[in-house]
């Protein structure tokens, strides 16, 4: 079960004179949802980019599967890596059928799997509807069908929550938490700490480019650490289950 | 549907003209194709429509893939400076001397300055920031302007007795030439090989329309895809500039009316807006011969004419989509 899919060493990236991510090490692994967390310009997202191969680091190693991340053939790297942008708006108004169409394109067996692939996330009925007229809700399960369409082993999404409510949110943790149970190494990017409490295996911290911490969820709720990242106080509760719930309560002194 | 359309096209092409045929006129010249108009209809107009036909085929498939590339449904050959550029290229092959033959040069400059003029209308564009539409188009605006100006010098100093300025500048401001059979097999034939080398982009195109990263994560190359359908693109315009000097507009409208049909997904909008689009240069042609007898409008003229009005929607239906 911990076999590491996607491993990034020391990796750096910069533009503009400005340092987004510096000697960022990360090993996603199969079966396990590693959270990321951290305040706006920590280096998420060009972190996620990296990983996902859309950026290429400026010094350090990201692997797939044992090979260097950029040596993979585009359409080989398609299949066993999916990306779950941040915003998403098409250019043109597909029709939810094209766009799993585009996803499926990636797989071996091509389209045979379309309608399988609409029944398991429950888009059937709308196979037909152009994207603008969707709801959010209904924007994010069509668009994820279509990243997960070639069932990949490595999932990396950047902050797929941030558009949904409570309900879609949950339900998208739940549908990265079931990849994770067939076998996929999942990363994801999370504002909502609870969130990422609640469902994710290990917990990645950044700021200021850095990986400031990384440890199972009741280890980076502890007092101390989020204090540390996001430099406010936080109060913990305590679910029934045990586990924390955090609240961010007032900036520290001075 | 659509299919039906060039057909029709082709006939009322055929029938509009200097002398525009009545019903029972044109019956006449299919009952008796040895008389004198209907020697007049298949020896000059038959190859004038066809011709045109092919042009507008090709500016509607230019209008295709660089709305897809450049994922703005205003781009369009002639307002993105492309056709202006081909129209440079082509201006220069005719009148100043060159050491290799015209009918090389002119093809060869007509593409080469078409692909110039993109590349430069596209980094312009990215100088404003990422996937602006209103930067694409402005860029395209004052890239068109310039080259339109430095088009006009030559012209000016350049023509002679042997090039009359009359003949290049009815060119530039839009018309196609009635061509021999054989100069007309050989556009037949390239408009053919556009056709499939544009089908051949579809996929990526269709990729492309999910922004960057989502097309780069599902396994296009999108800097390589760009760089080979701009070159796609201009050989496209190139060709229609050639043979159909600058013609606006129809690049645009063809690819929508087509998507208002079929969708976006781009190997079955391809053929049908190819389709539009030929049936489009055909009437439009056939208007401009049969407005102001026996002179002849230029086509340029007519397509912006109705094609401006059609621009201005789009606007407004993009700017609300915003």
């Amino acid at each position: 079960m911990s076999g590491v899919a996607l491993q990034a060493r020391d990796v750096s990236r910069w533009a503009g004179g400005k340092t987004l991510v510096e000697a960022a090490s990360l090993a996603l692994r199969s079966g396990e949802v590693l959270g990321i967390i951290g305040p706006n310009g920590a280096g998420k997202s060009t972190l996620v980019r990296m990983l996902a191969g859309l950026d290429r680091p400026d010094r350090g190693e990201i692997t797939l599967l044992g090979r260097p991340l950029m040596q993979w053939p585009a359409h080989e790297r398609a299949r066993r890596l999916g990306y779950l942008p941040q915003h998403f708006t098409p250019h043109w108004d597909y029709r939810v059928t094209e766009l799993l169409r585009l996803g499926l394109d990636r797989t071996p067996q091509g389209m045979a799997g379309l309608s399988a692939l609409a029944a398991q996330h429950g888009l059937e009925p709308l196979l037909e509807r152009r994207w603008s007229s969707l709801s959010g809700g209904e924007r994010g399960r069509s668009l994820a069908a279509a990243v997960l369409a070639p069932s990949p082993g490595v999932i990396l999404a950047d902050e797929p929550a941030a558009a949904l409510d409570i309900g879609q949110a949950a339900a998208l943790m739940a549908l990265l938490k079931g990849r994770a149970a067939m076998g996929a190494a999942v990363a994801v990017v999370v504002h909502d700490l609870n969130l990422a409490f609640r469902w994710c295996d290990r917990i990645a911290a950044m700021g200021g480019g850095r990986i400031r911490g990384e440890g199972v969820p009741s280890a980076m709720s502890a007092p101390g650490v989020l204090e540390d990242i996001f430099g406010i106080e936080f109060e913990r509760l305590h679910a029934a289950d045990g586990s924390a719930v955090v609240l961010a309560v007032r900036r520290p002194q001075g | 549907m659509t299919w039906l359309l060039p057909p029709l096209g082709l006939l009322a092409g055929l029938l509009l003209g200097a002398e525009t045929l009545s019903p029972a006129e044109a019956w006449s010249v299919l009952r008796d194709p040895g008389q004198p108009l209907a020697q007049l209809i298949w020896q000059w107009r038959m190859p004038r429509v066809l011709a045109a036909g092919c042009v507008g085929a090709l500016l509607a498939l230019g209008g295709v893939v660089f709305q897809g590339v450049f994922r703005n449904p205003l781009a369009e050959p002639y307002l993105l400076g492309s056709a202006g550029g081909a129209a440079m290229g082509a201006t220069v092959a005719l009148l100043v001397a060159l050491p290799v033959p015209s009918s090389l040069a002119l093809p060869a400059l007509a593409f080469a300055g078409a692909w110039g003029a993109t590349w430069l209308v596209l980094a312009l564009a990215r100088l404003a920031g990422p996937a602006s539409i209103a930067a694409l188009l402005l860029a395209g605006v004052a890239v068109a302007a310039v080259l339109g100006a430095m088009r006009s010098f030559l012209m000016l100093a350049l023509s002679d007795e042997t090039v009359s300025l009359q003949a290049v500048l009815s060119w530039a401001l839009g018309g196609v030439q009635t061509p021999a059979w054989p100069q007309l097999a050989l556009l037949a034939g390239l408009t053919g090989a556009a056709l499939l080398l544009c089908l051949a982009l579809a996929r990526g195109l269709d990729l492309l329309g999910l922004g960057e990263a989502v097309a780069e994560s599902f396994g296009l190359q999108v800097r390589r895809f760009v760089a080979l359908a701009v070159l796609a693109g201009a050989f496209v315009v190139a060709v229609s500039v050639v043979w159909g000097g600058l013609v606006g507009f129809v690049g645009l409208m063809a690819p929508h009316l087509a998507r208002w049909q079929v969708g976006a997904l781009h190997a079955p909008l391809m053929p049908r807006a190819a389709a539009i689009g030929a049936t489009l240069a055909m009437l439009c042609d056939g208007a401009a011969r049969a407005v102001l007898p026996p002179a002849e409008i230029p086509l340029g003229l007519v397509t912006a004419l109705i094609g401006a009005p059609f621009f201005l929607l789009i606007l407004a239906r993009e700017a609300r989509r915003r």
